[in-house]
């Protein structure tokens, strides 16, 4: 046990090398704690409500009481950028685990069993890879509605093959390695061996791979909400607020301007949370 | 002119032949230029060329009307039923029929001419055929067929008094040719004539359709007036509002209808640009489902729109571009239109006094209750225009006097299939658009609810009474008294909650020249007077 | 070989055969109908009237089957909305689709190897440093956001190019208006594609310079940079055009909303006005095409592999 422990300090201390090596991804996480802590927090700190609307005052210049200033209605833009901040979080977020669930399970029990149960699931597989993602995306609201519910579990959809693809590989690549037989020799059964045993090998991509599903995910509701697809009013997400700032492009260009950039600066250090992790976790390459 | 009804025609018509001669010399001076220039318009889909396709709609409205001439067309002064393929109608005494005499001289766009058989073609087996659902077909529900009576006169034989018929032969009612289309299995359905080449007998002809980017028209050499002075018009396809202004701007197009005010913002003090107000029948409502028996009680609808802000609505969603309505006939029709009537005003406390009368009153949480039971009111809405955030103000207002309103915002076709089609909802709001007569059966009538344009589901037999009694008018001082009862019967009732009439924005380039400014659809009844301002 | 590519293209028949069932049955659950019946001032007996004609009144399964037949005999059917032959719009729209996405993907494929291929010479300097900070951008920026505020700026602001549409109507054919139009789309588009080609590129080509035969250049004293271009370039294609073929998913992806952007009268906006339009055969051939594309794309590319690389055959 002692000894265990001697052995995983130095390792610890490894990681936490490789990670001081990696400035940019600790920036790009402190973003990303900043930006929940805004949208958790700030709703109520933040005097003003996000759905009150004041006719009297639609469309006005950023102010001491009104941040962003007012959209079209006379709704505090600042307040809306918070709420419609946790809409879009959520969503990223939701539709990353979606994707992340469905892809490891249906990967998982492909590489893990290989046979028929592999060629049925990867070619479902394939045929996911092979609608283009948006279209398939536009057919599945259209047919379900535009509840939050569904536009997470769609943009989740949009991804989960290619996660499905990775979980594969290397589940396959264990399948036949000498410790899973080692346990399976020992009366293991198949979920356990599969959670227990392969699935902690593939964790550390799992994670990059869901890091970047998050920037994924936000991009996808953004694009959906742009057409019209996506969350609907009352709530407002960065997305569905840039679909009604298009209509003000030229009586109020800014209004494009706030969401776009909470998006872009969310996305990015996402990506960039990403792309250190793969480093810090996955050294092969 | 031959009949009773004769004063009244005479009465409209003069103003408008005053017009006619004024333009007419006009033409005149033009006649010896040969036709030059090109206008540009907009439209925001591809069109279907011919006006009774169903789902030939708002983007193939305008270049439909120039393309098809009707029976009669708005007088450019007062919206009254003008000469246009029919040179004078009559009705008969028994106000059972009416007879129109056609235009003679008239050819089609191939050489053929065009008479009495066209009419009864495109009224007998397009219109009147059940089984091809042309568009608004079923405002004709009161006419039986149409007779031809001789090559230039046409009588439509009547199932019910129909005192307005001249003025829905205004509306979007183009004449088609019976010899083109009459062997088609489906005369609606003829691709080479939607999507390609029509044969018209209006100002301009096809030149040009490319799918997908525009349609270009060119002067229709046998058309009946005089010559057309624009050699060139297109309709290019933009769908995109801010595009279509950028490109206004940018001067590539003339002319772009603005539903949303706001946009007008970057147009408004450019000097090449005239921003035109218009007026056109359309008032904006909100229904409240009368299946549902919490709206069955009067004082329940008058309290729910005194408690709507409708000036404070108009001036931020609308940027001012409205008025407050007062009923189905807006002011424009100046000879209907009645002023005074209740009008509800804005007064959150009298709409609670209101509400407490019909048992409504505030629970533990503020919400109103009756017999225990909240009033919660689902507001289903569609993505279209600012229908959005006009429900969303709405919702406010009546969260004010503790109405709690979930609204639901869909996408524009699921909205359709729920409200109209299913009318599974308690309360929306949207708008009608309607020709400029006192008629207002379709969206009223008891025979129109549940399968009709009656979305409230609302039935009076009363009003039923009133509205048949319009139509059975045979001169113009009966119905303009059965109308002001019929709209003090509706401002009092509310079957629809009227909210406001909106002004219809068109920013014209200054270059075009010899447009009427009455409004859009008028002007473009008038396409042979545009010209190009050098 | 050619048994290789007869299993690639059964595989991929059975394929788009999925995908127009679970698309059919989609969106016939959508609610709603076709516009031209299911509109605001339709009445109920004009809406029964259109729908029986187009045979909607019929159950979906004995719909798909009829689709089915008649597409197995090529006709993929009539637009319910537009009147004309669904194989006549695909036609009219996929050229302008061709035309945004290939200039896009050029713009994107040049661009990202040569952005690639600096990165990788000045790896951990500054160019490096400048290029993949490029990239991260172009991973993140919303690509519709992008498309609106340089429409804003060029279009609008600054007035140097057309706001949308492909090309100048009413105007004689001419390449610059078309390239004026292309401009802003194609960039926008090429700018988020970009991304994933410089990171492949660059890694492959770090990946073959360590390796055994690149040292030996170096050893013989071939100077560094001719080195990279010459001996690593052709090794690193490999990888490059392995995600060319995930590009083209991508960019279909893309262009649905940069179209909408743009007012490009692609593909992409055909499939969202069907869609909203529930113009059902519409959907069914845009989906399709799409995704017969992405096949024979992915067929070629890994025939291009084999060709490309002598160590994989395909049997």
């Amino acid at each position: 046990m002692a000894e265990a422990l001697a052995a995983a300090r130095p390792r610890r201390s490894r990681l936490a090398r490789r990670i001081a090596r990696h400035p940019i991804g600790v920036a790009a996480a402190a973003v990303i704690v900043l930006l929940l802590a805004m949208v958790s927090f700030g709703p109520l700190l933040y005097p003003q409500s996000p759905e009150a609307a004041n006719p009297a005052l639609s469309l006005a210049d950023p102010s001491a009481a009104h941040w962003f200033g007012t959209d079209e209605l006379g709704r505090d833009v600042f307040a809306r950028i918070l709420a419609g901040g946790r809409v879009s979080l959520a969503v990223g977020l939701m539709s990353m685990l979606v994707g992340l669930t469905l892809g490891t399970l249906v990967g998982g029990l492909g590489g893990y069993f290989g046979g028929r149960t592999e060629m049925v699931l990867m070619r479902l597989v394939d045929v996911f890879m092979a609608i283009p993602a948006f279209f398939l995306i536009l057919v599945i609201i259209t047919a379900f509605g535009n509840q939050p519910g569904t536009v997470i579990v769609t943009v989740g959809l949009g991804f989960w093959a290619q996660m499905a693809r990775v979980v594969h590989a290397e589940f396959s690549k264990y399948r036949t390695a000498e410790f899973v037989e080692a346990t399976q020799a020992l009366g293991a059964s198949h979920p356990r061996t599969m959670v227990r045993h392969i699935l902690p090998q593939v964790v550390p991509q799992a994670i990059v791979l869901a890091t970047l599903g998050v920037g994924w995910s936000i991009l996808s509701e953004a694009a959906l909400s742009y057409l019209g697809l996506g969350i609907q009013p009352p709530l407002a997400s960065w997305g569905s607020m840039l679909q009604n700032a298009q209509a003000y492009l030229w009586a109020k260009p800014i209004l494009a301007i706030y969401p776009g950039l909470f998006i872009a600066l969310t996305v990015l250090a996402f990506n960039t949370l990403g792309n250190a992790l793969r480093d810090v976790l996955d050294p092969r390459d | 002119m031959r009949t009773k009804s004769g004063p009244r025609w005479k009465s409209l018509m003069l103003p408008m032949l005053a017009a006619l001669a004024i333009a007419g010399s006009l033409s005149a001076q033009a006649q010896a230029t040969t036709p030059s220039g090109t206008l540009t318009f907009v439209t925001n889909a591809d069109p279907t060329l011919n006006p009774w396709t169903p789902g030939a709609v708002i983007e193939s409205n305008l270049i439909n009307t120039i393309l098809f001439d009707q029976l009669t067309r708005y007088s450019t002064t007062d919206l009254t039923p003008a000469p246009d393929l029919a040179t004078s109608w009559e009705a008969a005494p028994d106000a059972m029929s009416w007879i129109f005499h056609l235009r003679s001289g008239v050819k089609w766009s191939d050489g053929q001419p065009f008479g009495a058989d066209d009419v009864a073609f495109t009224f007998n087996k397009v219109i009147l055929n059940k089984d091809l659902g042309a568009n608004n077909s079923s405002v004709f529900s009161p006419v039986d067929h149409v007779e031809v009576v001789d090559p230039l006169t046409v009588r439509f034989v009547l199932k019910s008094p129909f005192s307005s018929l001249p003025y829905y032969l205004a509306y979007f009612a183009g004449i088609l040719p019976a010899h083109v289309l009459q062997d088609a299995p489906n005369p609606l359905q003829v691709a080479s004539f939607n999507k390609s080449n029509p044969v018209v007998t209006g100002p301009f002809k096809v030149a040009e359709f490319v799918t997908g980017s525009y349609v270009r028209l060119e002067p229709n050499p046998d058309y009946w007036g005089p010559q057309p002075k624009v050699k060139t018009i297109v309709f290019k396809e933009v769908s995109d509002a801010n595009t279509q202004l950028a490109q206004l701007l940018a001067g590539s197009v003339d002319m772009v209808t603005v539903t949303n005010p706001t946009l007008l913002a970057g147009v408004e003090h450019n000097p090449n640009l005239e921003v035109i107000r218009q007026s056109q029948n359309i008032w904006y409502w909100v229904a409240l489902n009368q299946g549902d028996p919490r709206f069955t009680d009067v004082r329940v609808r008058q309290a729910l729109l005194t408690a709507i802000d409708r000036k404070a609505i108009i001036d931020s969603v609308l940027k001012g571009y409205g008025t407050v309505a007062t009923g189905p006939i807006a002011p424009l029709q100046k000879a209907f239109y009645d002023a005074n009537v209740p009008s509800y005003a804005y007064d959150p406390a009298k709409a609670k006094e209101l509400l407490a009368e019909a048992g409504w009153t505030p629970g533990p949480n503020g919400i109103l209750q009756k017999d225990g039971k909240p009033l919660t009111i689902t507001m289903p809405t569609g993505q279209f225009g600012y229908l959005v955030n006009a429900t969303l103000l709405v919702q406010q207002y009546w969260k004010a006097i503790g109405v709690d309103v979930k609204v639901n915002v869909m996408e524009w076709n699921a909205y359709i299939q729920e409200v109209v089609v299913k009318r599974n909802y308690q309360a929306t709001l949207a708008w009608w658009s309607t020709p400029p007569t006192p008629d207002i059966t379709p969206y009223f009538s008891s025979a129109a609810a549940e399968r009709g344009n009656n979305i409230p589901n609302y039935k009076s037999p009363e009003l039923d009474a009133l509205m048949a009694q319009a139509r059975s008018a045979t001169n113009q001082q009966d119905e303009i008294k059965v109308v002001q009862t019929i709209q003090q019967n509706v401002a009092q009732n509310l079957p629809y909650l009227f909210l406001w009439y909106p002004d219809i924005i068109t920013v014209l380039n200054k270059r075009v020249g010899g447009m009427a400014t009455i409004n859009t659809p008028t002007a473009f009844q008038y396409a042979a007077d545009w010209y190009v301002k050098p | 070989m050619t048994a290789y590519i007869v299993r690639r293209l059964l595989q991929g028949f059975v394929v788009l055969l999925m995908i127009s069932a679970v698309t059919f049955f989609l969106i016939n659950l959508a609610p709603g109908g076709p516009s031209s019946a299911v509109n605001f001032t339709s009445t109920a007996s004009e809406r029964e009237a259109v729908l029986k004609q187009y045979g909607l009144d019929r159950p979906v399964v004995v719909r798909y089957l009829d689709w089915l037949g008649h597409a197995a005999r090529g006709d993929l059917g009539t637009s319910i909305n537009q009147g004309l032959p669904v194989a006549k719009l695909l036609g009219q729209r996929a050229g302008a689709t061709l035309e945004l996405g290939l200039t896009a993907l050029l713009l994107a494929t040049v661009g990202g190897v040569v952005l690639g291929i600096l990165a990788a010479a000045f790896r951990n300097r500054w160019p490096d440093h400048v290029v993949s900070a490029l990239s991260a951008l172009g991973m993140a920026i919303p690509g519709f956001w992008l498309g609106i505020v340089v429409i804003i700026l060029f279009a609008v602001r600054l007035g140097w190019l057309p706001t949308s549409g492909v090309f100048s109507v009413g105007a004689q054919f001419s390449i610059v208006d078309r390239l004026r139009h292309l401009a802003l789309p194609a960039s926008v588009l090429a700018f988020t594609l970009m991304p994933n080609i410089v990171r492949v590129t660059r890694s492959a080509l770090l990946e073959v310079s360590r390796s055994d035969y690149v040292r030996t250049a170096h050893a013989k004293g071939v100077r560094p940079r001719a080195v990279l271009l010459k001996h690593t370039f052709k090794n690193a294609l490999v990888p490059v055009l392995a995600i060319l073929g995930l590009v083209t998913t991508v960019l279909f992806s893309g262009s649905v909303v940069i179209e909408s952007v743009f007012g490009w009268a692609g593909l992409g906006r055909l499939a969202i006005e069907a869609a909203n339009g529930r113009d059902y055969p519409v959907i069914l051939g845009v989906t399709l095409l799409a995704g017969a594309f992405v096949v024979v794309v992915n067929l070629v590319v890994d025939l291009l592999y084999a060709a490309v690389d002598p160590r994989i055959r395909h049997g």
